[in-house]
């Protein structure tokens, strides 16, 4: 066990100690400078996004504008296995880090120092070693005492939150029939219900968002994403139809609402037999966790023709006094909505290659005449299969009102195809419904990546930093006045929020994936990188970026505090 | 630097190949330093390869193992022709075995990244097409 296990810590001589932490107790005196929503909680990250409203903001200012340059490595944290990188935001509270590497092992870390306090590894069914979305997480969450976890096997796992003993554990999925529908995202809390959906979107499959008690793990509900409507779903398409919902919701406590997005229809470009809106997929729900009835819903994407996937956060701004979401999907527009019944207020083009619609309308969502694929036909779309950005999470800074985004401009050529149900026999078959595909060039340029801060609500982008390759971390930003995320390459970058000058970098060695995050034990702030390249989206990427090819994997969480 | 067994048991798979049935035993996913895996067989014996039932170079084979790796293999992660995803261009290749081909897209492959096993999902021939088209591409 201990040679999977290691831990370092750098110390710094004694008087560099004293020294940092004189300074540390002007700086961390007004760590809170305001309250108000994303400032609750200060010291933790106590959930996937911090706060509910999917903000990524941590309130701590010690480390700072000023003193960023002074970051030091605190410690590192190897959970040993790298397959698939680290894909985890971890929990932080009170002192302690929750998190998840390969395989679901599950880890209890001293947030101070790196040290194991407890590991968990689940005995997983052996399916799982079948699955395309294999090995990875996107993290865990901790609630009501215990560490909730969703598995490669389709299960929801509740953990002591002391001990990392099992409490409970429930299968939910049907792996084998549902060709490996697993948990590769943290299933929320919404009170006492605890839920989340599945892999599956590109998938023959039916998808589902499934709910327990949290405290029991007995079942409570199950949303299915693919609504039971003939005229939404001709024939028997719905029971293919894909339809999950992959990232982790929100909950909302004042409104008591879960916030979730779902994925793309299926076949994904193949759309002849599901001639439809095919509701609810490519849509923003907003369910009541006791029941899991939708209170409302807003499909950006109807009949989703480009795997354009509507499953991201769902981040919560006020606009004119009332509070709104900002809801970016995959095909390349922010929806901004009425939090409370889902009317739009507007949307705005966020990637600069689009070309399936000429726009969306503001007022009514409607798509601009859409160009669909076709069988025969090599078309080009842009954004690509990806989106215009990955499910890597932007971050939001009350202090500069400003949106920070990564995004990526590549588009693809696609040739619409029937699938072929001789490639739909494995477990791990997808169900693209093409002919062929081919990452290219938007036209007239290259193919880039770009960190953007935007104004949410209108979409101008007061500063923007262009990447040779996508980066596909998440943002964290500050009260330090600070902006942070690191590339494919495994270079973390410390921002100016208000102007995107680089302040800080670190070289870590391999890709990022995860969340950044950032918590202060006994007075101290510390930002925390989860590193290691992961997931398919490099892979898919290689096909514009061959420089990627070559990119090392592997995992390391890395702290950081100053001096 | 030691080498570590990933998955620390033996895996058996038994396919259908026409009448008779090919039993794969023994064959362990083990990871080396920088985590490159490869195929080994735990008794060091040869695995039992089912044979493909045409030439390789077969045009129309290559052709049906094109119409397939386009279909799946290029759009899940190998590229247009090969060229992108995580493992080295099929374009041009040349230092690939037929036979290990086959068994990677036959058992998939964990190392850093995931490639799923697809044994269970195309018959040996359709497999073999597949290595015929990947064959072809490295002549181009």
């Amino acid at each position: 066990m201990n040679s999977i296990r290691k831990q370092f810590r750098l110390t710094a001589s004694a008087a560099a100690v004293a020294a940092a932490s004189m300074l540390s107790v002007f700086a961390v005196s007004p760590a809170v400078a305001q309250s108000g929503p994303g400032f609750e909680d200060p010291n933790n990250w106590p959930q996937y996004h911090r706060t509910s409203n999917a903000w990524r903001f941590s309130p701590l200012n010690q480390i700072n504008r000023d003193n960023v340059k002074k970051l030091k490595v605190a410690w590192i944290h190897q959970p040993g296995t790298i397959t698939h990188g680290l894909q985890a935001t971890p929990i932080v509270i009170d002192g302690v880090m929750y998190s998840i590497s390969a395989n679901n092992n599950v880890w209890a870390i001293d947030a101070a120092t790196g040290k194991t306090i407890w590991q968990y590894a689940p005995k997983l069914d052996k399916i799982v070693d079948q699955v395309f979305y294999g090995a990875a997480s996107r993290g865990v969450t901790v609630g009501r005492g215990k560490v909730y976890v969703g598995t490669l096997d389709g299960r929801f796992i509740a953990l002591d939150q002391k001990t990392g003993k099992e409490v409970w554990s429930t299968q939910l999925t049907d792996p084998k029939n549902q060709y490996g529908a697993l948990f590769s995202a943290p299933p929320q809390l919404a009170g006492n219900v605890l839920f989340g959906g599945t892999t599956g979107g590109d998938q023959p499959i039916s998808g589902k968002i499934y709910a327990v008690n949290a405290d029991t793990g007995k079942p409570v509900w199950t949303f299915d994403v693919i609504k039971n409507d003939p005229k939404s779903w001709p024939g028997d398409s719905g029971k293919v139809g894909g339809g999950s919902a992959w990232m982790p919701g929100t909950y909302d406590a004042k409104t008591d609402t879960i916030y979730i997005g779902t994925s793309n229809a299926a076949p994904d470009y193949y759309n002849y037999d599901r001639k439809g809106d095919n509701l609810y997929t490519a849509t923003l729900l907003a369910l009541d966790p006791k029941t899991g009835k939708v209170k409302w819903h807003r499909q950006e994407v109807p009949n989703d023709s480009w795997d354009y996937d509507s499953a991201y956060e769902a981040l919560v701004v006020q606009k004119d006094g009332k509070d709104v979401i900002v809801h970016l999907n995959k095909g390349g527009f922010v929806f901004v909505m009425d939090k409370k019944d889902g009317k739009l207020e507007n949307v705005w083009q966020f990637a600069e290659n689009v070309n399936w619609v000429k726009g969306i309308d503001p007022k009514t969502g409607a798509l601009i005449d859409p160009v669909y694929p076709e069988i025969d036909k090599t078309k080009t779309f842009c954004p690509n299969l990806l989106g215009a950005r990955s499910w890597n999470h932007g971050a939001y800074n009350p202090g500069t009102g400003l949106w920070y985004s990564h995004a990526m401009e590549v588009c693809n050529e696609v040739v619409a195809g029937k699938d072929d149900p001789d490639n739909l026999k494995a477990v791990s078959s997808l169900s693209l419904g093409i002919e062929s595909i081919k990452l290219v060039s938007p036209p007239g340029s290259k193919p880039h990546g770009r960190l953007d801060a935007r104004d949410p609500i209108t979409g101008k982008r007061k500063w923007s930093i262009k990447y040779d390759l996508p980066p596909l971390s998440s943002v964290l930003t500050t009260a330090g006045g600070l902006v942070f995320t690191g590339d494919m390459e495994g270079k973390i970058y410390g921002y100016d929020a208000d102007t995107g000058k680089e302040l800080w970098t670190f070289n870590a060695g391999s890709g990022l994936r995860g969340g950044p995050v950032s918590y202060s034990v006994k007075g101290k702030q510390y930002i925390v990188f989860p590193t290691g390249l992961g997931s398919h989206a490099p892979g898919f990427l290689a096909g514009a970026f061959p420089q990627i090819k070559d990119l090392p994997g592997g995992a390391a969480m890395v702290a950081f505090t100053l001096e | 630097m030691t080498t570590r067994k990933l998955s620390g048991t033996t895996r058996a798979f038994s396919i259908s190949a026409g009448l008779r049935t090919v039993v794969f035993a023994g064959s362990a996913l083990v990871l080396q330093t920088l985590s490159t895996p490869v195929l080994a067989n735990a008794e060091g014996a040869a695995e039992a390869l089912p044979q493909p039932s045409f030439e390789l170079t077969d045009p129309e084979r290559i052709a049906a193992g094109k119409k397939r790796f386009n279909k799946t293999c290029a759009g899940y992660c190998h590229g247009a022709e090969g060229v992108g995803g995580r493992a080295p261009d099929f374009k041009g290749r040349k230092d690939l075995p037929d036979a290990e081909a086959f068994k990677t897209i036959f058992h998939g492959r964990r190392g850093s990244d995931i490639m799923p096993p697809w044994g269970q999902a195309f018959s040996p021939d359709q497999i073999w097409e597949l290595v015929a088209y990947i064959k072809f591409l490295g002549t181009q």
